[in-house]
C-alpha cells in the first residue's frame, strides 16, 4: 500500500468520527428540543430574571472648610438564610443568637426569634427577614461576631442588605439650601440642583429571583458597575451660617414675622457664605420650607433707590449737595399719591439727605425730571444691570424678575419704579447689585458650589464669575458709597450705628402686594456691606410681615444685619489687626524655658541642675517665672471653654493644647509662640480660628 | 456577474467551495455576534453598532489573512512554521507570567500602541500543527522508527501543549488530541499513539498541578461526571436551544443572550439555535463538515505528503475545536471556554483562523509553477508559449 493511499484512508476514518460526532450533536439538540423541551421552557418561565439597579453611592456635600453638610451612611437590614449553617453550628448557636437578637430588636423576644428561625429551617425557607429595623455599621460589625452569624454569608447564612441613608451632621443648619431629594428624583436645594453630579450613575446587574423574594446576582462578568457620585464643596461657612440663622430666627420670633431670609456673601468673589430662609409654620415655630432668597420675586421697595440714583448720577451732573424740594410729604401723580415717611414732609433737603432718609418723593421727582421724556433710557439702565433677567444661579428654582418694558408702562410706572414699586426682582439680585457697589463696581455672580470632587481629585471647578466688569463710573460709585454709609451714620438705619467698624447699606420697607393691591403689611429689608472702608462681606436681611408697632426695615431687618456683622467681625481675624499681647513673658536668665508641659520641663531642669519649684505636683501646663536663680512654676488657668495662654510654648505644645480645646490653628514662623490672635481667657467659639506667630 | 466571476477567478485561487464556506461563515458571524452583543451590558458601555463595526473590521482582517496566506506557496509554511514555533515559546511564557488575566486565566498579551489583546496560544497552535505535518511528512519513509521519527515530534508537542496547559488547560488538551489525530493520519503506528496518551496524561496533570487553572478544571469535570445540578451556563444554553424550536425566534430575537455569560463567544452556538432554530444549527454543522470534506479533497489532490498532512491537520484542528464548542453548548462535553472558530467574536482567534483557511486554500490550489503569476493579462500568451 502506498503512502498516499494509507494517509487518505486514515483521513477518511477521522472524518467519519467527526461526522459521527456531528450526528450526535443533532440528536442531542433534538433531544433537548423535543424530549426535554417542556422542562426547559418551563424553567425559562419559572426563573425570574431581572436587571436590577445597583444604587450608586451619593456624593457628600461639604462646607468651605471641609465640614460635612450631608453624607450617605450605610445602614443594614438583617436577613437570614436558615438552611446554610450546618446542624452542629446551628444547634450550638441558636439559643445565644436568639437572645442577642432580642436584645437588639426588643420588639421580638428571644423565644420568638428561636421559633421563627427554627421553623424556617425546618420548612426549608432560604430567606427570612429578622427585623424591619435597620442597624448601623457599628452594630453590623458587632453582629458579625455573634454565633452562627460569625460563620459569614456562605457558611452561616447571615445576609446584611445595605441601605444608604442621607445624614446631615449639622441637622437643620442650612436645611433648605442643602436640600433634599425624594424617591422620584424631585426635591430642592443643592441635593436637587446638583443631583447630576451628586447622584453618580446607577449600575445594573442581572439578578435571579430566589424563593422567599430575595434576589441573587447571577454572574459578575457583564454587570454594569455603578459610578459613584461626586462630592461637592460649597462656599458655605458653617460658623457664619450658624450666626446668620440664629440671628434671623431670633428676629422672626421677636416680631412674629411670616418669613425671613438672610444671605451673607463674600464681596470679592460672590461666594455665598451663609444662606437661611425661615418660614412660620402652622405651630408657630420656624422652619426652612422655601428658598425666598433665590426663588421669591417681589417689589424691592426702597433698596431699589440705589438703581435710580446710580442712573441719575451717570446721566446727569447731580451732586450730593444739590437740593431738592420734597414739599409737605405728599405729591400727586395722576390719581395716585406718593408719600414720604415723615408726616409733614422733609421740605427742602440735599440729594444725600433724600437718600439717607429714603424720601420717595425726592427720588420719584428726580427720575421723572430726567427720564419722563425718555423712559426707555431708564429701562435700559435696569437692563444693563441685569435686573430684568435671572442671573443664572447654580441652584434650581431661581425666580423670574418682572420688569415691564416701557411700551407697557402707565403714567405712574416710572415714578413708582424709582422707589422700588412696579418692578419685581429676587432678593438675590438686589444683593448682587449691592455687592457690586462694595466690590468697586465689579459685579460678581453669586455662587454656592465651588468644586465637584471625586475623592481628592477636582473634577469640576466653579470659579468666581464676573457678570459686569464695571456697573458705573468711579465718580458715581464714590457718591453711592457715601450715601450708603450715610444711611447708617445718620439716616434711616442710624439705630445700628456705633460699631467700631463701618456698615454701609440701605433699608427697605415695601408695602405688600396682595391680589394686585398694596395692603398695610410690610416687607422689610436691609441690604449692605461691611466694613465699609474695605468691604469683605455683603449681606441682605429680609423679614416679611413683621407684627407689632415697629414694622420698618430699620427697626426689623437692620438689627439682624448688625448682629450678624458684629459676630462675623469678631470672629474674622483678617478684618482687624491682632490684639497686642496681653502680657509679655518674663525675660530672665533662662530665656529658653518659658512655658510648656510641666513633667517635661521639670525633668529637663532637674537634669540640668536648675533649681525649680512648684507649689503643686499635679499640674500639666506651666509658665516660668524667675526668682533669683530659680524657676517658680506658675500655672495659669486652663479652664474649659477659655482660650489658654500658649505664649512662650513650643509649637508642639501649643498645637496640642489649642486643638484639644476645639480651635483651628494656623501658625507662622519658628521657635516659640510670641503672639496669639485670641487673647488668653476669652471664650472659645467651637471651630474658631486662632493664629499663632512663632519667633 | 461575469465581471465578478472574472475577478474571483483572478484573485481567489484554490477551492471555490472553501471560499464560499468562508464567506458564509463571515455573514453568519456578523449577524449572530451583532445580536449577542445587544445585551444590556454592552448597550450601556457603548452602542452595539460600535461592536458591529469592530467585529466586521476583524472579520475583514480575517478575510485578508485568508487571502494573503492563500497566495503563499504552501511549501514555505514548513519553514515559516518553524520560526513561529520558536517564537511562541517565549510568548507563551511571557503570557503566563506577565499576561493580562481575563476570566481568571492569564493568557493574554496586550500589544502596546494598538492596544489589542493577543493570545499567544492561537499562534502556537497553528505553528505546532504545521510543524508536526512537516516533520511527519519528512519521515514518511521511516515512520516506524520511534527514535528518529517520533521523538522530535513528541518533544515539540509536549513542550507547546505543556506551556499552553499552564494557563489554558482545555486548549492544550484539544491541541494535543489534534496532534495525535494528525500523527495517526501521518501513519504513526497505533501502539506509539497509545503510549503518547499516557505521556500526555502525565504532562497534563503536571501542568494542572503547577498552573493556574487546576481547580477550575477539576470542578468542571466533577460537575460534568456527577451532575448534582446542571450548571448555570448549561441550563441557560439548553433553554436557548429548547426555546429556539425548529425554525428559531428570528434574527435578533434572542432572549438568552442576556442570561448566557459570553453569549458572543463560548455560547454563540446556543444563540444561533435560539435565533435560527434547529435548521440554523444543522446548517452551521453542515458547513463545518463541508469544510472538513473539502480539506480532505485537498489532501487527496496534493502531490506531496506535506501538503496533505498540512491541510488535514489545519482543517481538523479547526473543525474539532468547532465540534468541542458546539458539544459544550448542547451538553455533550463539560464546560470549557473555546470560541467557535470563524463565528465567535474575538480578535486573534479570527485572525489565526483566517490564516488556517488560507493555508488549506494554498494546498488546494496545488504547487505554483516557478513562473511569476502576477503578470498582466496581456502577457498571458507569452507565458503559455513558454510553458
Amino acid at each position: 500500500m502506498n503512502i498516499k493511499k494509507s494517509i487518505l484512508i486514515r483521513v477518511r476514518v477521522a472524518f467519519l468520527l467527526v461526522a459521527l460526532f456531528a450526528v450526535a450533536v443533532v440528536v442531542r439538540m433534538g433531544n433537548i428540543q423535543f424530549v426535554e423541551g417542556d422542562k426547559w421552557k418551563k424553567l425559562a418561565e419559572e426563573i425570574g430574571f431581572q436587571y436590577r439597579t445597583i444604587k450608586a453611592t451619593r456624593g457628600n456635600i461639604y462646607s468651605d472648610n471641609g465640614s460635612l453638610l450631608a453624607t450617605s451612611l450605610p445602614f443594614y437590614k438583617v436577613a437570614f438564610d436558615p438552611m446554610i449553617a450546618d446542624s452542629e453550628v446551628f444547634k450550638k448557636g441558636i439559643d445565644s443568637l436568639s437572645l442577642l437578637l432580642s436584645k437588639t430588636f426588643p420588639s421580638t423576644s428571644a423565644r420568638q426569634f428561636k421559633q421563627k428561625i427554627t421553623d424556617a429551617r425546618l420548612s426549608g425557607k432560604r430567606y427570612i427577614t429578622l427585623s424591619r429595623e435597620q442597624i448601623d455599621y457599628q452594630q453590623k460589625k458587632k453582629m458579625m461576631d455573634w454565633p452562627i452569624f460569625r460563620e459569614g454569608r456562605h457558611e452561616g447564612g447571615v445576609i446584611f442588605e445595605k441601605v444608604d441613608k442621607r445624614f446631615r451632621p449639622f441637622n437643620d443648619l442650612a436645611f433648605r439650601t442643602v436640600g433634599f431629594l425624594n424617591e422620584d428624583n424631585y426635591g430642592a436645594g443643592l441635593e436637587y440642583s446638583f443631583n447630576d453630579l451628586l447622584g453618580g450613575r446607577d449600575g445594573e446587574a442581572l439578578y435571579q429571583k430566589m424563593a422567599g423574594g430575595s434576589w441573587k446576582p447571577v454572574f459578575d462578568q457583564q454587570e454594569v458597575k455603578p459610578e459613584e457620585g461626586l462630592d461637592i464643596e460649597t462656599t458655605l461657612d458653617v460658623n457664619l451660617q450658624d450666626v446668620a440663622e440664629t440671628a434671623l430666627l431670633r428676629a422672626l420670633e421677636e416680631h412674629s414675622a411670616q418669613h425671613g431670609a438672610v444671605v451673607v456673601m463674600e464681596v470679592s468673589t460672590g461666594a455665598i457664605k451663609a444662606i437661611s430662609n425661615l418660614t412660620r409654620l402652622e405651630n408657630g415655630s420656624y422652619g426652612e420650607t422655601y428658598n425666598y432668597f433665590v426663588g421669591g420675586v417681589r417689589e424691592p421697595g426702597s433698596t431699589f433707590k440705589l438703581v435710580s440714583m446710580m442712573a441719575l448720577f451717570e446721566d446727569t451732573n447731580l451732586s450730593l449737595e444739590d437740593s431738592i424740594d420734597t414739599g409737605t410729604g405728599e405729591i400727586k401723580v395722576y390719581k395716585e399719591s406718593i408719600r414720604d415717611h415723615k408726616p409733614g414732609g422733609y421740605g427742602k433737603i440735599t440729594i444725600q439727605e433724600a437718600f439717607e432718609k429714603s424720601s420717595n418723593i425726592a427720588v420719584a421727582k428726580l427720575v421723572m425730571n430726567q427720564y419722563g421724556t425718555q423712559p426707555k433710557k431708564f429701562y435700559e439702565y435696569i437692563e444693563s444691570l441685569g435686573l430684568n433677567r435671572p442671573i443664572g444661579f447654580q441652584m434650581k428654582g431661581e425666580g423670574e424678575p418682572k420688569v415691564k418694558t416701557p411700551d407697557k408702562w402707565s403714567g405712574i410706572t416710572l415714578p413708582w419704579m424709582a422707589f422700588g414699586y412696579e418692578v419685581e426682582t429676587t432678593p438675590l439680585q438686589m444683593l448682587t447689585l449691592y455687592n457690586a457697589v462694595a466690590n468697586e463696581g465689579r459685579m460678581m455672580k453669586p455662587y454656592i458650589v465651588s468644586r465637584a470632587k471625586r475623592a481628592d481629585k477636582v473634577i469640576r471647578d466653579f470659579k468666581p464669575e464676573i457678570l459686569k466688569r464695571q456697573i458705573c463710573s468711579d465718580a458715581t460709585l464714590e457718591k453711592l458709597k457715601i450715601m450708603l454709609e450715610g444711611v447708617v451714620e445718620r439716616g434711616t438705619a442710624d439705630n445700628i450705628n456705633g460699631t467700631h467698624y463701618k456698615i454701609a447699606g440701605k433699608t427697605g420697607t415695601a408695602q405688600k402686594l396682595v391680589n394686585g393691591k398694596h395692603v398695610k403689611k410690610y416687607y422689610t429689608s436691609f441690604v449692605g456691606y461691611f466694613p465699609a472702608d474695605n468691604p469683605r462681606y455683603s449681606c441682605m436681611v429680609l423679614i416679611d410681615d413683621p407684627k407689632g408697632y415697629r414694622q420698618y426695615g430699620s427697626d426689623v431687618a437692620a438689627p439682624v444685619f448688625k448682629e450678624i456683622a458684629d459676630k462675623i467681625y469678631a470672629k474674622d481675624i483678617d478684618m482687624h489687626a491682632p490684639l497686642s499681647p496681653e502680657y509679655l513673658v518674663e525675660t530672665g536668665v533662662f530665656p529658653t524655658v518659658k512655658a510648656g508641659y510641666y513633667p517635661d520641663l521639670n525633668f529637663l531642669c532637674n537634669k540640668l541642675g536648675i533649681s525649680n519649684h512648684s507649689k503643686e505636683d499635679e499640674v500639666e501646663w506651666v509658665r516660668a517665672s524667675v526668682t533669683n536663680n530659680a524657676i517658680n512654676w506658675k500655672y495659669p488657668s486652663n479652664a474649659a471653654g477659655l482660650v489658654p495662654d500658649v505664649q512662650g510654648m513650643m509649637l508642639r505644645d501649643a498645637l496640642y493644647l489649642l486643638e484639644n480645646k476645639g480651635l483651628r490653628v494656623t501658625y507662622q514662623g519658628k521657635g516659640r509662640v510670641i503672639n496669639q490672635s485670641l487673647p488668653p481667657g476669652s471664650r472659645i467659639a467651637k471651630g474658631g480660628l486662632i493664629r499663632i506667630i512663632l519667633g | 456577474m461575469n465581471a465578478v466571476k472574472a475577478w474571483t477567478d483572478r484573485n481567489l485561487k484554490g477551492d471555490p467551495v472553501i471560499w464560499f464556506i468562508v464567506f458564509a461563515f463571515s455573514i453568519i458571524s456578523i449577524l449572530v455576534v451583532y445580536s449577542a452583543t445587544g445585551t444590556l451590558a454592552y448597550r450601556r458601555s457603548s452602542t452595539p453598532e460600535a461592536f458591529l463595526l469592530k467585529h466586521s473590521a476583524l472579520i475583514i482582517l480575517g478575510l485578508v489573512a485568508v487571502w494573503v496566506s492563500h497566495k503563499i506557496d504552501y511549501r514555505y509554511y514548513s519553514k515559516l512554521s518553524r520560526f513561529a514555533l520558536m517564537a511562541s515559546v517565549p510568548l507563551l511564557l511571557y503570557a503566563f507570567f506577565f499576561g493580562d488575566s481575563i476570566n481568571e486565566a492569564s493568557r493574554w498579551i496586550r500589544i502596546p500602541i494598538i492596544n489589542q489583546s493577543f493570545q499567544p496560544s492561537d499562534l502556537a497552535k497553528l505553528a505546532l500543527i504545521a510543524n508536526v505535518a512537516a516533520m511527519l511528512s519528512k519521515r514518511q519513509q521511516n515512520i516506524d522508527d520511534f527514535k528518529a521519527a517520533l521523538i522530535p515530534v513528541l518533544l515539540w508537542c509536549g513542550v507547546i501543549c505543556g506551556l499552553i496547559a499552564l494557563s489554558n488547560f482545555s486548549t492544550a488538551v484539544l491541541l494535543f488530541a489534534t496532534c495525535m489525530l494528525l500523527m495517526f493520519i501521518g501513519r504513526v503506528p497505533v501502539k506509539y499513539l497509545l503510549m503518547l496518551v499516557l505521556i500526555g496524561a502525565l504532562a497534563g496533570s503536571l501542568a494542572l498541578a503547577l498552573g493556574t487553572r487546576g481547580k477550575t478544571v477539576i470542578s468542571r469535570i466533577q460537575n460534568f461526571i456527577s451532575p448534582t445540578e446542571v450548571p448555570y451556563q448549561a441550563q441557560q444554553s439548553y433553554i436557548a436551544i429548547a426555546t429556539g424550536g425548529v425554525i428559531g425566534k428570528g434574527a435578533g430575537h434572542s432572549a438568552q443572550r442576556n442570561r448566557l455569560p459570553f453569549a458572543e463567544s463560548d455560547y454563540i452556538y446556543a444563540i444561533v439555535v435560539e435565533e435560527y432554530g434547529l435548521v440554523g444549527g444543522v446548517t452551521v454543522l453542515f458547513l463545518y463538515l463541508a469544510l472538513l470534506y473539502r480539506g480532505m479533497i485537498a489532501v487527496a489532490n496534493s502531490e506531496r505528503a506535506f501538503g496533505g498532512l498540512l491541510s488535514a491537520g489545519v482543517t481538523f484542528a479547526l473543525v474539532i475545536q468547532a465540534m468541542v464548542n458546539i458539544g459544550v453548548s448542547v451538553g455533550l462535553l463539560p464546560v470549557t471556554g473555546q470560541p467557535l472558530p470563524m463565528i465567535s467574536m474575538g480578535g486573534t482567534s479570527l485572525l489565526f483562523t483566517g490564516l488556517s483557511i488560507g493555508i488549506v486554500l494554498s494546498v488546494s490550489k496545488g504547487e505554483v509553477e516557478e513562473v511569476n503569476m502576477q503578470v498582466k493579462s496581456g502577457n498571458r500568451s507569452k507565458i503559455s508559449k513558454a510553458a
